[in-house]
């Protein structure tokens, strides 16, 4: 019973870091109506400017801080040079864009770094024991953070006007122009939130695993999935789905075995859209 | 340039009639050399070694022909670099073979890069010579031809290391977690075919997929079987992932991991506590030969730094001593095949041991002779496989040192 709630813990841990990637996905999918490749990338430069700072500072809060500057940073960068020249094309314009962004940033890092991996250098500490269940410190800041974050990000989509001013967008752009909403600070407040976000993954991802050039890029694929899963363009289903689709992995690979784990989580989200094909918190009301 | 005269025209062709011509007149020239492709990683994840392995070859072919060449040849080095990346090597490999007309490719590392190769060096009847363990590289396709010759240990031979060093320590239970691919499985399936042979058993078996944000559930599964040891085929990045999940469980095993990662850089990342007692295994030069001697000085010389710090390079050192006896067993004008037939026989006993190419083409004159190398002692099995020895490091403190040396 110890080991299948520690599967749990394990899983939410993963599903957390998956689920923050899926809702930076699923913002910008909402809004600016791409799926945006690069940010799996975004990801890594939020671990690698955290790793820096920290190395710099010693502080691991600071360098959550400071990887979700960077995070920021170039999201908004990549927004002012790259996506709002594209805004007026089609959607795959800007996914083809993206792939691009991604790219660059991969290379970037890769020549500003080299492509040896690097570590927080976190101490590696034994773990607590909670009614005979092995909690890990790390996993414990690991939630902390994403939740700050999460509760961040809601607070500001649910309860400022500028949130609702993105939600307004995200749900019929056209309404919102006749009403008066500027799209371009819409934009700036969602890629500055995008780019935040996956930063915090990517530092959560990097304090758990190693931070390497290709660190984000290989977690795009599953943050598609939670994407889906969860209904494109839906904050909170983004972050459920990853979740589900974490502890699912998990408790399931004793049973189907390790080399099928990453198979199963896409069965899983192929069972989901049979059933619901708009994804578990989607309208069936087509694009979002 | 816009427009295009009759004169710019007619110098042109003239320039590729010349050029087409060309390697008629190389061939002419060459029918007293032996075109040698040095096709190294100077730069990439192979850079600390492909400087080395590629000055090893030029100094190696300068011995051979300082001793009056080979076969009533010369040999020439034309070097390339593979940036430890298949996609360039195959540009450098086809320049190498087309343009270059090499006759053997030399000193390729890292398994994807020689996989790629391969094929190129098949389709043009030549030798490729390399440093790389994928137990693909020992059988057809990628050596139906016979013509592939591996100086580095395989996957199989690491594994078969490893089951040594489990006797040796006095472990009973051991357990295998491999990255799920040909050189992760290769390790810790030879590790269990060579345990199981001894009349033991494997008490877990797990192969996980790379890029995880947790590799717990798969440490769960292997330490629920409560191994004394667990044996790794794995790489560095999700060694450090397991390794750290591993320690914050609690436990208490020793491991066993290949040399490639457990590293310097494995202890870098997770500090003296953590990796106090790992077991790493690489495969090591011959290191008391006379050919060793021989290699170290020109190494030295080249490099200046011991020749210890590069197995690959003594592995370059070989390739061309080894082929520039096969090519003075094999005789004048012999071709790839006659001088592949050779091989074997300049290299495996029965024979006169020789330890390098002067010393070898000597006692050719008497009969058989049985080049002991730099590398390894450089037996070529059906497969073209050599069978290094095995270097065995405990870390301590932080600190990698060599306890002793697994023959197998």
């Amino acid at each position: 019973m110890a080991s299948f709630v520690e599967l749990v813990l394990t899983g939410i841990t993963s599903g957390l870091v998956v689920g923050l990637a899926a809702l930076a996905l699923t913002l910008v999918f909402g809004i600016a109506r791409f799926a945006n490749a690069a940010t799996g990338d975004m990801m890594t430069v939020g671990a690698y400017a955290a790793v820096v700072s920290m190395a710099a500072s010693g502080s691991f809060t600071l360098g959550v801080v400071a990887g979700a500057g960077a995070g920021i940073v170039v999201a908004l960068l990549a927004h002012l040079l790259v996506f709002r020249r594209l805004a007026a094309r089609a959607p795959v314009t800007s996914l083809l864009a993206s792939i691009g962004v991604a790219f660059v940033i991969r290379a970037a890092i890769g020549v500003a770094f080299g492509h040896q991996q690097k570590v927080f250098g976190l101490p590696v500490v034994r773990p607590w024991r909670i009614f005979d269940v092995r909690v890990q410190p790390i996993d414990l800041a690991v939630v902390i953070a994403a939740a700050a974050t999460l509760l961040v990000v809601f607070l500001i989509l649910y309860a400022t006007p500028i949130g609702r001013r993105m939600r307004a967008v995200a749900d019929d752009r056209s309404l919102a122009r006749v009403s008066g909403i500027s799209p371009d600070r819409v934009m700036v407040t969602m890629w500055a939130l995008a780019g935040g976000v996956c930063a915090v993954a990517g530092v959560m991802l990097g304090a758990k695993t190693v931070v390497s050039p290709d660190m984000g890029w290989d977690m795009l694929l599953p943050a598609f999935a939670a994407t889906i899963l969860g209904g494109i363009g839906h904050p909170v289903g983004a972050v459920v789905a990853g979740i589900l689709l974490g502890v699912v992995q998990e408790i399931a690979t004793p049973f189907v075995g390790f080399t099928y784990k990453i198979a199963l989580a896409f069965f899983v989200l192929l069972l989901v859209l049979l059933v619901r094909p708009a994804g578990l918190f989607g309208h069936s009301e087509g694009a979002r | 340039m816009t427009t295009c005269d009759r004169r710019t025209v007619l110098k042109t062709l003239a320039g590729a009639s010349m050029l087409a011509a060309a390697p008629g007149l190389t061939l002419a020239q060459g029918a007293g050399t032996f075109r040698i492709g040095a096709l190294n990683p100077v730069t990439g994840a192979g850079g600390p070694y492909g400087g080395g392995m590629q000055k090893m070859i030029v100094a190696a072919v300068e011995a051979v022909n300082a001793a009056g060449g080979a076969g009533g040849r010369k040999l020439e080095v034309f070097a390339e670099d593979t940036q430890t990346q298949p996609q360039a090597a195959v540009l450098a490999a086809k320049k190498l073979i087309e343009i270059n007309k090499v006759q053997a490719v030399l000193g390729t590392w890292a398994s994807g890069v020689s996989l790629a190769v391969v094929p190129l060096t098949n389709d043009a009847n030549i030798f490729l010579m390399h440093c790389s363990g994928a137990p693909a590289l020992s059988g057809p396709p990628a050596n139906a031809k016979g013509l592939g010759y591996r100086f580095q240990a395989t996957n199989d031979q690491f594994g078969r290391a490893f089951a040594e060093i489990c006797a040796r320590e006095g472990f009973k239970r051991p357990a295998t977690m491999a990255f799920n691919n040909a050189s992760g499985i290769g390790n810790t399936e030879g590790f269990r075919k060579a345990w199981e042979k001894k009349g033991n058993k494997v008490v877990e078996t797990v192969v996980y997929e790379p890029s995880q944000p947790s590799y717990r559930s798969e440490l769960q599964k292997v330490l629920a079987a409560k191994p004394d040891v667990i044996v790794m085929g794995s790489y560095l990045a999700d060694t450090t992932i397991i390794l750290r999940e591993w320690f914050q469980t609690g436990e208490n095993q020793k491991w066993i991991i290949p040399g490639w990662a457990a590293n310097p850089d494995l202890i870098k990342a997770l500090g003296n506590e953590v990796t106090e007692g790992l077991i790493s295994v690489e495969s090591v030069s011959n290191e008391q030969s006379q050919a060793f001697k021989i290699y170290d000085a020109a190494y030295q010389k080249a490099m200046k730094q011991s020749g210890l710090n590069n197995a690959y390079a003594a592995m370059t050192w070989d390739m061309v001593t080894v082929l520039a006896l096969a090519l003075e067993a094999a005789g004048p004008n012999a071709d790839i095949a006659a001088v592949n037939a050779k091989l074997r026989e300049v290299a495996n006993p029965p024979g006169k041991q020789v330890s390098g190419f002067a010393e070898g083409k000597e006692a050719l004159k008497a009969g058989k002779i049985n080049y002991e190398g730099a590398s390894s002692v450089l037996d070529f099995d059906q497969f073209g496989d050599v069978t290094p020895d095995f270097g065995v490091s405990f870390v301590s403190k932080g600190q990698l040192s060599r306890k002793y040396i697994v023959k197998i």
